[in-house]
C-alpha cells in the first residue's frame, strides 16, 4: 500500500523544515566576519530559520547600495537613514515569503524602491534636502575638476554649491524618472536589473532614462557649457 | 526644435559627483547594529496580514484550501437565500383582511375590500363621495394596534 504521508508532508512542510538542511550554526554576531563569502541565498535560508547572524551580514552586504538609492532619491540623509532602516526590517518581516525566484539583490532593492516612492509621494513637494559631505576625492576627480573649473560659466562655482544645484535638479523629476536615473546612471545597474526591481519593461527604462536626462540637461544647461 | 543637445556626456561626468557623496564617517558600522536591534525588540515580527500573505505564497495548499472554502460558504449562502422567503412577505390572513382588521375599524364601517395599509383615498377626486375622515394618529385617546403588514395581493 502507497502511503499518501508524503505527499501530506511535501505540501504542508513548514519553512523551518525546509530550510533546516541549510541553516547555518549558531555563533556571535562578532564572527560576521566568517560569512561574508557564503552566498545569498544560503545567508537568506539561515536568516528565514531565524538565525541573525546570517540576516547580519546580508545587512552589512547591501547596506551601502540600500542606503545610496534612497538617498539619492530623497537628497535627504534622515529620511534615507529611516527608509533604510525600514527596508532592511521589512524585508526580514516578510523573508518567509521570498522563494529565490529573483535573487535576493533584486527583491530587497524592490522593497527599498516601493517604500521610497511611496514615502515621496506622501511627502509629495514638501523636499528638504540634507546632503551629505563630498569626499575628498570629489576634488581630484578630472572629470569634475574641468566642469568645475574650465566648462562652468561660474568658475567662482565650488563643488557643494554644484552638488545643491545637481540635487535641486534631480528633485524636479518624477520619482519614477529619477529612480531610472538613480539606478543607472549613479548606481550603475543595467537596464535588465532596472526592469526587475522596477517591475516594467527595458523599453519603458530606456524611455524613462532618456527623458529623464533630457529634463536633467534642461534644467542644468548652464552648468554643463 | 530641440534646443537641449541629446549628448549627454557633461551630465553624466556632472553625475559622477553624486558618487562622491558619503555619509558621516562610521555611519555603515552602526547601521547594522541599529537594524538588528530594532528586530530583536519585536519590529522583525510579521503583522497578520504578513503571515497570512505568507503562507499563501509558500503553501499553494493553503490557497487552494482557502478559496474551496470560500466558494463551498458562497454556495451554501446563495442555496439558503433562494430557499428562504423574504422577510415582510406575510401571508393573507385565512379569513380575508376583514378578520385582522381591529374592532373599532369594524364598528366604524370601513371599507376593508383591500388591506388596511394601502389608503382607501388614494385617488379619490370625487367632490360627492368624499374620503371618509379618519381620526388623526395624534388625537388625544387614539389607540391602535398594530396590524400585520404584507405585499402579497389579497386572494
Amino acid at each position: 500500500m502507497i502511503s499518501a504521508f508524503p505527499l501530506w508532508k511535501a505540501i504542508f512542510h513548514t519553512k523551518a523544515e525546509l530550510t533546516k538542511s541549510t541553516a547555518l550554526p549558531r555563533a556571535d554576531r562578532q564572527e560576521a566576519v566568517e560569512l561574508e563569502d557564503v552566498e545569498d541565498l544560503v545567508l537568506v535560508r539561515g536568516a528565514q530559520n531565524e538565525d541573525m547572524r546570517a540576516y547580519d551580514t546580508l545587512v552589512r552586504r547591501y547596506q551601502q547600495r540600500i542606503y545610496a538609492t534612497v538617498y539619492h532619491m530623497t537628497s535627504n540623509h534622515e529620511d534615507a537613514n529611516d527608509l533604510t532602516q525600514e527596508t532592511f526590517i521589512k524585508a526580514y518581516r516578510v523573508l518567509k515569503s521570498f522563494k529565490g525566484d529573483s535573487s535576493f539583490y533584486t527583491w530587497i532593492y524592490r522593497i527599498a524602491v516601493n517604500k521610497t516612492i511611496n514615502f515621496l509621494k506622501q511627502r509629495k513637494n514638501r523636499t528638504q534636502m540634507s546632503l551629505n559631505d563630498v569626499d575628498f576625492n570629489a576634488e581630484n576627480d578630472p572629470d569634475l575638476v574641468a566642469l568645475v573649473s574650465e566648462r562652468t560659466p561660474r568658475r567662482d562655482l565650488n563643488l557643494s554649491e554644484l552638488q545643491e544645484k545637481l540635487n535641486g535638479a534631480l528633485l524636479k523629476l518624477s520619482e519614477h524618472h529619477r529612480m531610472v536615473v538613480t539606478l543607472h546612471d549613479i548606481q550603475g545597474l543595467s537596464h535588465e536589473e532596472i526592469g526587475k526591481i522596477m517591475d516594467c519593461n527595458v523599453g519603458t527604462v530606456r524611455s524613462r532614462l532618456f527623458y529623464a536626462r533630457q529634463q536633467l540637461q534642461a534644467h542644468l544647461s548652464d552648468y554643463l557649457k | 526644435m530641440n534646443p537641449v543637445p541629446e549628448d549627454f556626456d557633461a551630465l553624466l561626468k556632472l553625475m559622477a559627483l553624486k558618487r562622491h557623496e558619503q555619509p558621516p564617517p562610521g555611519y555603515f558600522d552602526r547601521l547594522p547594529n541599529r537594524i538588528m536591534s530594532r528586530i530583536e525588540c519585536g519590529e522583525g515580527e510579521p503583522s497578520f496580514w504578513e503571515k497570512f500573505q505568507g503562507q499563501f505564497i509558500f503553501r499553494p495548499a493553503f490557497a487552494v484550501g482557502f478559496a474551496m472554502a470560500a466558494l463551498s460558504a458562497l454556495t451554501v449562502s446563495v442555496f439558503y437565500s433562494v430557499r428562504t422567503q423574504p422577510l415582510g412577505f406575510a401571508q393573507a390572513p385565512k379569513n380575508g383582511w376583514r378578520s385582522a382588521a381591529p374592532e373599532e375599524a369594524m364598528t366604524a364601517g370601513y371599507n376593508l375590500s383591500q388591506p388596511l395599509h394601502v389608503a382607501s383615498w388614494i385617488g379619490n377626486e370625487s367632490a360627492s363621495n368624499p374620503a371618509p375622515s379618519l381620526p388623526s394618529l395624534f388625537a388625544p385617546g387614539a389607540q391602535y394596534r398594530p396590524l400585520p403588514v404584507s405585499f402579497a395581493s389579497p386572494p
